[in-house]
């Protein structure tokens, strides 16, 4: 067995073992697209659902970097998610700069200026329902081969079934509630960050990188973590 | 029928019934509506007179059910942190609401809350303006701005989120730029002196950019 399928196996052991009852769902996503970034070889990923107004928000990244909030934003209006969404098909763009501009033309000259050169959506459906989308995207062009395109794919329909809790899922309301807890949690996760940056004086970014931080050593919740942070009960979050 | 719980009493209930049973969750502190307020999230009953809600809720499920109410579900009003009520939708025959209704009363709940914040900051935009500044609720950067804003001013985020959509409004800018300009640390709220209320938010800005419109007159009404 490779290095890398070892590494696919543990990630899915370890996706695996954070899904159980009462889990932290924003702390999966994150762990994920964390791994994505690692096993499929890319620069970023982001994972981003529908809310019940058909609006794509952005529910975890690998990076907190602005730039990667401003381009999942973007493709409300344009953009590989946007039409992996539509169409619940993978959308790939292997060099932004031959033929990206055509197809979106306010898309792609702003994931260029972000430093991205290739771009990947992937569909994160449940049966004929597409809840979101992944986002994966390089630093160089090129394809993600068809191997990568498989991995990733699977990875976002893991992503699929931690969000929409297998047992449930036969529910549309239940959908809509999961979706919408998610949503919910990460505005939570932005709000503290908000709170953590005035507090310390440091930017979005590094409040986030604390608040992720603090929630791996103390073993709790992401969501928890963030609303204990916004309703003052936890103070003590800062670089050790 | 649809009743809109504040934190603690209801504020509108639509029918007798539904508002007698909004006064029992609330006198109780017992219900699908005081759950969702309290940060479960999305409560969706179908049936109060079944097993599950009647353990989860033992002396208002059973009340319910006894006069006539079979379905509950509550929808937090609510972003994160802002939590300002919930918005409790009753019916009468068992069963599930199903995703388009579903989908229609979220839409609601959201309604719902820019409304009351809007309210709050006593922005009377009417329907075009907040249709406008509806759905940049979601953006990542508002929301970060209202944690900002919050510790700038020590208030609760739900508060910073009613200062930042009234200083948009009078200043007649996005709500996502004026957001975006509080977590570019080019604009800072600060403290309102003269102790009044809401109605002047157009004076509490303090550090605003040189090139902002800070001296676009007060009220913009």
């Amino acid at each position: 067995m490779s290095t890398t399928d070892r590494r696919v196996r543990e990630t899915f052991v370890e996706l695996a073992d954070t899904l159980v009852d009462d889990y932290d769902v924003l702390g999966f996503l994150d762990l994920l697209a964390h791994r994505v970034v690692e096993l499929l070889d890319v620069d970023a990923c982001g994972v981003v659902l529908a809310d019940h107004h058909g609006t794509l928000n952005l529910v975890a990244a690998s990076s907190e970097e602005t730039r990667l909030l401003e381009l999942s934003q973007l493709q409300n209006s344009e953009g590989p998610c946007l039409d992996a969404f539509r169409t619940g098909r993978p959308v790939s763009m292997d060099d932004l700069t031959t033929g990206g501009d055509q197809r979106w033309p306010r898309f792609a000259p702003a994931a260029r200026g972000a430093g991205y050169a290739a771009v990947h959506a992937l569909p994160m459906r449940l049966r004929e329902v597409v809840i979101g989308a992944m986002n994966v995207f390089g630093r160089a062009p090129g394809s993600l081969g068809s191997e990568s395109l498989a991995l990733g794919q699977a990875m976002a329909d893991v992503a699929t079934i931690g969000i929409l809790h297998e047992r449930t899922t036969r529910q549309h309301e239940e959908v809509a509630g999961q979706l919408q807890a998610a949503l919910d949690s990460r505005i939570l996760v932005e709000q503290a960050k908000g709170v953590l940056a005035e507090r310390l004086s440091v930017s979005v970014d590094d409040a986030f990188a604390l608040l992720r931080a603090h929630a791996r050593s103390t073993n709790s919740k992401l969501r928890d973590i963030a609303a204990a942070v916004v309703d003052g009960t936890l103070t003590d979050v800062r670089r050790r | 029928m649809v009743g809109a719980t504040g934190a603690r009493e209801p504020v509108l209930a639509v029918g007798a019934l539904c508002e007698e049973l909004e006064e029992l969750q609330s006198t109780l502190g017992q219900g699908p509506g005081v759950d969702a307020a309290a940060g479960d999230g999305v409560v969706l009953v179908p049936d109060l007179a079944d097993g599950p809600a009647v353990r989860r809720w033992p002396v208002f499920a059973p009340a319910a059910a006894e006069r006539g109410m079979r379905g509950l579900f509550a929808f937090p009003v609510a972003a994160g942190a802002a939590r300002v009520g919930v918005l409790d939708v009753y019916r009468r025959d068992p069963g599930g609401l199903g995703a388009e209704l579903l989908a229609t009363a979220l839409a609601f709940a959201d309604a719902v809350l820019v409304v009351v914040l809007d309210e709050r900051g006593a922005v009377a935009g009417g329907p075009d303006h907040r249709r406008d500044a509806m759905l940049p609720e979601r953006r990542a950067e508002v929301h970060q701005a209202a944690g900002m804003v919050s510790v700038q001013l020590g208030i609760q985020v739900s508060e910073a989120l009613v200062r930042l959509r009234a200083y948009a409004y009078v200043h007649e800018r996005r709500l996502a730029d004026v957001a975006a300009d509080v977590v570019a640390r080019r604009l800072r709220f600060a403290p309102d002196r003269r102790g009044t209320d809401d109605t002047a938010v157009g004076s509490e800005m303090m550090d605003a950019p040189p090139n902002s419109d800070h001296d676009h007159p007060e009220g913009g009404t």
